[in-house]
């Protein structure tokens, strides 16, 4: 199966009208929480733009974005451990931060990006993610504002990817059974 | 001393950790489950990992998911008899979850009941 075809897709899991209600319902607690102050919003490369981007324009207070890159574990991975592949264009002493992540599983990436911002003595720094998977979560983070818990299936779209395929869907959908069932047999194991 | 993994997705996850600079430890502690009318330990249970900053054990299992009831009582009857111990369950589900997410291409099968 080519990759980022549409026959590797299966089901619809949210809508984008789903998701659009959900951010917009974010941005308003997020504009309530800050009002007053000025925000600055850290997205992390690449996932997390495209709900970044919908998150932006739904809070109303000033806002500053900025982005930053990790290099995760894999057969790829250049380094022996985490490390960011492209850091902060401006400092965060004495401002409010708000990471901005499209999913969160394991945490495990999320939790060295939080433990590197801490130490760079931010005013706040919290949490917003739009898709949650609380049941496979290692590394206990604080998250203030949550979007949705997903089912347990590997879905794709608003900013997920498949092998850096299909983040630009609008809905957030399933991969096909066929996909992951040949994804499964690459790394030899048992799909069921 | 090098750690010596029975099954080679815990020598993977083991990586995993590493990288992410989580601390682990392996099967560092055996929690006994039920006991005999003369007082011996019947039934007991060793979690895969300890996370001490998270103080949190885990217990990763490739078993089919028909086979999984023997394992999710040892867990049910752990959170039970030690309510303060947090252990989490990574069945086969989250076990591919975890490899497909982190592009990990471990040799492994489907484990009969008596051997995860």
């Amino acid at each position: 199966m080519s990759p980022g075809s549409a026959e590797g897709l299966g089901e619809v899991v949210l809508t984008s009208r789903q998701i659009r209600a959900r951010v917009r319902q974010l941005g308003r607690a997020i504009s309530r929480d800050y009002a007053g102050q000025e925000l600055r919003l850290v997205s992390v490369l690449k996932g997390g733009v495209i709900f970044l981007a919908d998150l932006a324009r739904a809070v109303t207070v000033p806002v500053t974005l900025d982005f930053l890159s990790v290099a995760g574990y894999g057969p790829g991975a250049h380094s022996s451990a985490v490390r960011l592949t492209k850091d902060l264009d401006e400092s965060i002493v004495g401002r409010h931060v708000l990471i901005v992540e499209d999913v969160v599983d394991t945490g495990l990436t999320l939790g060295y990006i939080y433990e590197d911002l801490q130490r760079r003595r931010p005013a706040s720094l919290k949490v917003c993610i739009l898709f949650d998977r609380p049941h496979r979560r290692l590394v206990d983070i604080p998250i203030e504002y949550h979007g949705f818990e997903l089912p347990d299936r590997f879905v794709v779209g608003y900013g997920l990817d498949w092998r850096d395929h299909y983040r630009h869907l609008p809905d957030l959908v399933a991969l096909s059974p066929a996909l992951l069932r040949e994804a499964a047999g690459e790394i030899a194991l048992p799909f069921g | 001393v090098p750690v010596v993994f029975a099954h080679p997705i815990e020598a993977e996850f083991a990586r995993i950790l590493d990288f992410y600079r989580v601390r682990w430890e392996y099967e560092p502690k055996t929690f006994p489950l039920e006991w005999g009318p003369d007082g011996l330990v019947k039934l007991c249970f060793t979690p895969d990992f300890y996370l001490p900053d998270q103080d949190l054990f885990v217990e990763l299992t490739t078993l089919n998911p028909r086979l999984m009831h023997r394992k999710n009582r040892k867990v049910r009857k752990l959170r039970d008899l030690y309510p303060a111990v947090r252990v989490k369950l990574f069945a086969l589900r989250d076990v591919r979850a975890l490899m497909l997410k982190y592009g990990a291409v471990p040799a492994v099968e489907a484990q009969p009941e008596s051997a995860a």
